[in-house]
């Protein structure tokens, strides 16, 4: 799958088996140790000789069998607590299937044995650690020489941008300054790695962004040990190396990585697709916004604590009701507050990493539809769309940007009468509900004219009994000639209709009758005569005036259908 | 970049296979829902693959088309993608219709599906 390389050292195959038997070579490489298993009362012997011998500093590997698939800060954390002792683990490595590090010091090693079997992993199982005498750690043996590593820092800090706080480690082995001074800055090298990291956290403790292109990295337990080190690290680069496997990417997790390249690694190419890819990739660091210079969407870390007052669809009729008002709540809320003059009041219904967008038909042919044009006009980077039927402006995302943006948009009054809710639906985390109806502009160029929307939310719940957005999804088209007819029909802000004065059984009769008689609409029927003080004859006359002055507005009558 | 962000790619296809198998041959639907699917079509609700093959197979319609107005995209925070699309569809002899339809999508297997659709006509032409 990978690359055919002209270098003869072909350093990775398609044949698993090939490949351990690489690495289990490479991590000979220089390393003579003595793997030797003895029993329990053999050991204690063994260590027993070596204090008595007074040998100070041997050095000790720790193994944990099946380690392979512990993450080292929870296992290093998990063994710490159980350690009456504080331990420094060096060298730290996964090799087969084993967990590996060292350290020195007999109490220190006795002390870990005793917590073998002290720790349950995820699964209930009792970790295993086992403790061997050992010749002193690879990085330990071959420590770089004072004047190296002072040669070495030297050459760091011409690479280091203190503005962006970046190190620009790529190619370091090429470095002329280096070359020139015989040092050989092998990366993949456990004792290169430590000194580089050693010279980063005690010259650059705050860094930023590190770039590691093109040192022909294989494996990221040696840069792994700068979580503990130097956990600022935001932005990393580990493009055109060797990476294998996204198992060695995930020994990155303790970072909170946002930017991330890994382009030119060969597990890129082990994915069937860039979705793939990318999920696989977001799954290791969830924070990420860019990976190989594109942009991701945007991450929303829903809190597992947020509680969960969303019952999931197979509860009962009740649960339903319960959300339906809610919805109807929350939209009556949201809506208040959009037509209110001042959107800002939203901020607080939108999550963090929310988005919206905005999409309406366009056809620049049809100037009915380019009066729309008002909701473009804060966009001053929108593309111009390929298609001019299809506009679509660009995500927006963070609440601030979106309440931003919607806050340009023409004030509008919508009808909430006419509001259709379809309830989409649910988890135990998300809500996902549309809403369609009509709303009129209330001022501006558009002034009157009546919009239909489609909108769609994916609202979480926040707090006791409110609901957040997570995203916002919005359609605006002209209203057909129908539905601005009908479109505040229901609501006539200069009657008090949604309120009836309690009538006699006499004036009931007469609105009635003079309804039938004027062939106006109930409520205003009412009014006239109530205008009228239930006159009904000077109601009927002053109604006949009106109306031949042309003063009676459409609405008051009746729909003869 | 220039590159349209992966949502959008994904979205975008997805609503032209779509459109494309429904004006095609409907019964071929099937293969991008899951039995976890739903559908609500007109506010009427069909759940599992099986249930929403049946229901779109079973519509009167000999001859339907489908032209796409406007199309959007979003990604939501379970790593979904939800797409909506705005029209005018035109069947056997009627007049053409306006309608808007949401989906959502999710990767399963390496593929993108659609676990949720909802469907409404507007229920009067487009101006």
């Amino acid at each position: 799958m990978g690359d055919v390389q002209e270098d003869p050292q072909v350093r990775h195959t398609p044949y698993s088996t090939w490949r351990y038997k690489k690495r289990v070579k490479r991590q000979n490489e220089g390393h003579i140790h003595i793997t030797v298993w003895r029993d329990r009362k053999a050991l204690r012997r063994e260590m027993g000789e070596n204090t008595q011998d007074g040998t100070p500093g041997s050095w000790f590997k720790i193994t944990i069998p099946y380690g392979r698939k512990y993450d080292k800060t929870w296992l290093m954390n998990s063994i710490q607590s159980h350690c009456s002792v504080p331990f420094t683990p060096v060298d730290f490595h996964y090799v087969r299937n084993q967990a590996r590090f060292f350290v020195q010091d007999v109490g220190t090693a006795s002390t870990l044995k005793d917590v073998s079997y002290k720790i349950c992993d995820e699964e209930n199982r009792k970790i295993s650690i086992f403790v061997n005498p050992s010749t002193a750690p690879y990085s330990v043996r071959y420590k770089l020489e004072p004047e190296e590593m002072e040669q070495l820092k030297l050459t760091m800090n011409k690479r280091y941008d203190v503005s962006q706080q970046a190190l620009d480690l790529q190619s370091l082995r090429f470095d002329p300054d280096l070359v020139g001074h015989d040092i050989d800055m092998i990366l993949n090298r456990r004792n290169c790695m430590a000194a580089t990291l050693q010279i980063i956290e005690e010259n650059y403790p705050e860094l930023l962004s590190l770039n590691l292109s093109n040192n022909k990295l294989y494996g990221l337990d040696g840069l792994s040990d700068i979580i503990q080190m130097v956990p600022t690290v935001k932005i990393l680069n580990l493009s055109k190396n060797e990476l294998n496997l996204v198992w060695e990417l995930n020994k990155m997790k303790g970072l909170d990585l946002e930017e991330l390249w890994l382009e030119g690694n060969p597990l890129c190419d082990t994915f069937p697709d860039q979705p793939t890819y990318i999920s696989a990739i977001k799954d290791c660091f969830p924070k990420l916004l860019h990976l190989d210079g594109q942009e991701l969407s945007p991450p929303v870390i829903i809190d597992n604590d947020t509680p969960c007052l969303i019952k999931p669809c197979k509860e009962s009729y009740k649960g339903s009701d319960a959300l339906k008002s809610l919805v109807l709540q929350f939209l009556q809320q949201y809506y208040l507050i959009y037509d209110s003059g001042d959107r800002q009041g939203l901020l607080d219904a939108y999550h963090d990493e929310a988005c919206f967008s905005l999409a309406i038909p366009f056809n620049a042919e049809d100037p009915a539809l380019s009066s729309l044009c008002e909701y473009f006009k804060e966009s001053r980077n929108m593309k111009k769309p390929k298609e001019p039927s299809l506009c679509v402006q660009p995500l927006k995302h963070t609440k601030r940007d979106i309440v931003g943006s919607l806050c340009v948009l023409p004030k509008t009054q919508h009808d909430l009468s006419s509001f259709l809710v379809d309830m989409w639906f649910q988890t135990e985390k998300m809500l996902c509900f549309s809403v369609n109806g009509v709303f009129k502009e209330v001022e501006g160029t558009s002034q009157g004219s009546v919009r239909a929307f489609t909108r769609t939310f994916i609202v979480t719940p926040a707090g006791s009994s409110s609901l957040c957005i997570v995203n916002d999804e919005l359609f605006v088209r002209d209203a057909t000639p129908t539905e601005t007819q009908s479109a505040f029909s229901n609501q006539e802000p200069t009657l008090t209709s949604s309120s009836m004065p309690t009538r006699s059984q006499e004036q009931q009769e007469m609105v009635h009758a003079f309804s039938t008689q004027s062939g106006m609409k109930l409520e205003w029927s009412q009014k006239c005569l109530q205008d009228n003080e239930w006159n009904y004859t000077r109601a009927g006359q002053v109604f006949t005036m009106l109306k031949n002055e042309g003063k009676i507005p459409e609405e008051a009558f009746k729909q003869i259908t | 970049m220039g590159d349209k962000p992966i949502w959008e790619q994904i979205g975008s296809s997805f609503i032209q296979h779509y459109y494309q198998l429904f004006d095609n041959d409907r019964t071929q639907l099937g293969a991008i829902y899951i039995d976890a699917s739903c559908l609500t079509w007109e506010g009427q609700q069909f759940q599992g693959k099986t249930a929403i093959v049946e229901k779109l197979s079973s519509l009167p319609i000999q001859k339907i088309q489908h032209s796409i107005t406007a199309q959007d995209h979003q990604p939501t925070p379970d790593s979904c993608i939800i797409s909506m699309a705005v029209g005018q569809l035109k069947v056997d002899e009627d007049p053409i219709m306006g309608f808007h339809q949401m989906f959502l999508l999710k990767n399963i297997n390496d593929a993108w599906v659609c676990t949720n659709d909802m469907f409404r006509l507007a229920l009067h032409n487009f101006g």
